[in-house]
């Protein structure tokens, strides 16, 4: 079976942003057929956090992307864009295919 | 559903605010006064912004203030404020800010329904000439409620 990708969908709250866009994500994924499984959480989340991919709000990503926990920061500008979404997660999906 | 979490005293429409941080707490004062969040949940909002930048702001012309629900969420609820003239948050693809939906999320569950029907209106450019030309709370509610119908 093809690996599966584990994304954490965060926001500083955990609550309210983060939450839209991992609908939003999983509607993508689904539709696409991507072998991404999201969850969500708020920044704390990711101590301890051992998946593949962080998305958040495009504004946490720069914070995000220094951050040695993250392996691939994922940030997403408008929330109601799906055809942003699918693009930034088919760009970490060919990312992930060239390291393989 | 939406239509359960925002209350008509939490609508409040052609608002004015002379910067993103009046604008949040304009946008947070009905929940404060309603008893839905604590004003140090408002504090909460304006320091998260200032630290990790506007991470609310969801999309063009939309901000969506919370802050952590241990910060002071008493009640879960949905404000909804639009402004006469739209601030910046500093969010370059999505400023000027001129829809906020303040949230307060109780715990994890319960707002989640509410959040996806919101994230759907967030896409339906109808809903934003509903808000931009609601003269009262009730066309705002009518609207929410008309455009959950189908979905319950």
């Amino acid at each position: 079976m093809a690996k599966e990708y584990k994304a954490l969908v965060c926001c500083r709250a955990g609550m309210g942003s983060s939450m839209m866009l991992k609908i939003k994500a999983d509607q993508v994924i689904s539709e696409n057929d991507m072998p991404i499984k999201t969850e969500h959480g708020n920044l704390d989340s990711l101590n301890g956090f051992t998946g593949d991919l962080v998305i958040t709000m495009s504004d946490l990503t720069d914070e995000l992307s220094r951050d040695p926990r993250v392996p691939y920061a994922l940030g997403i500008t408008n929330i109601v864009d799906k055809v942003e979404i699918k693009q930034k997660l088919d760009e970490f999906l060919a990312t992930k295919a060239n390291e393989e | 559903m939406l239509k359960d979490l925002v209350e008509a005293p939490l609508i409040q429409l052609g608002m004015t605010a002379a910067d993103w941080e009046e604008a949040v707490r304009v946008a947070a004062a009905p929940l404060v006064e309603n008893g839905k969040v604590t004003p140090a949940y408002v504090d909460d909002i304006i320091v998260g912004a200032k630290e990790h930048g506007p991470y609310f702001v969801l999309t063009e012309h939309v901000a969506m203030p919370h802050a952590r629900p241990e910060c002071g969420a008493l009640d879960s609820a949905i404000g909804i404020t639009t402004l006469k003239t739209p601030v910046d948050f500093g969010s370059p693809a999505n400023d000027p800010v001129k829809y906020l939906f303040c949230l307060s999320a109780k715990d994890d569950d319960d707002h989640i329904a509410a959040l996806q029907s919101l994230v759907e209106l967030l896409g339906n450019p109808e809903f934003f000439k509903v808000l931009d030309e609601a003269t009262s709370a009730e066309d705002v509610l009518e609207f929410i409620r008309n455009a959950e119908e189908g979905t319950e």
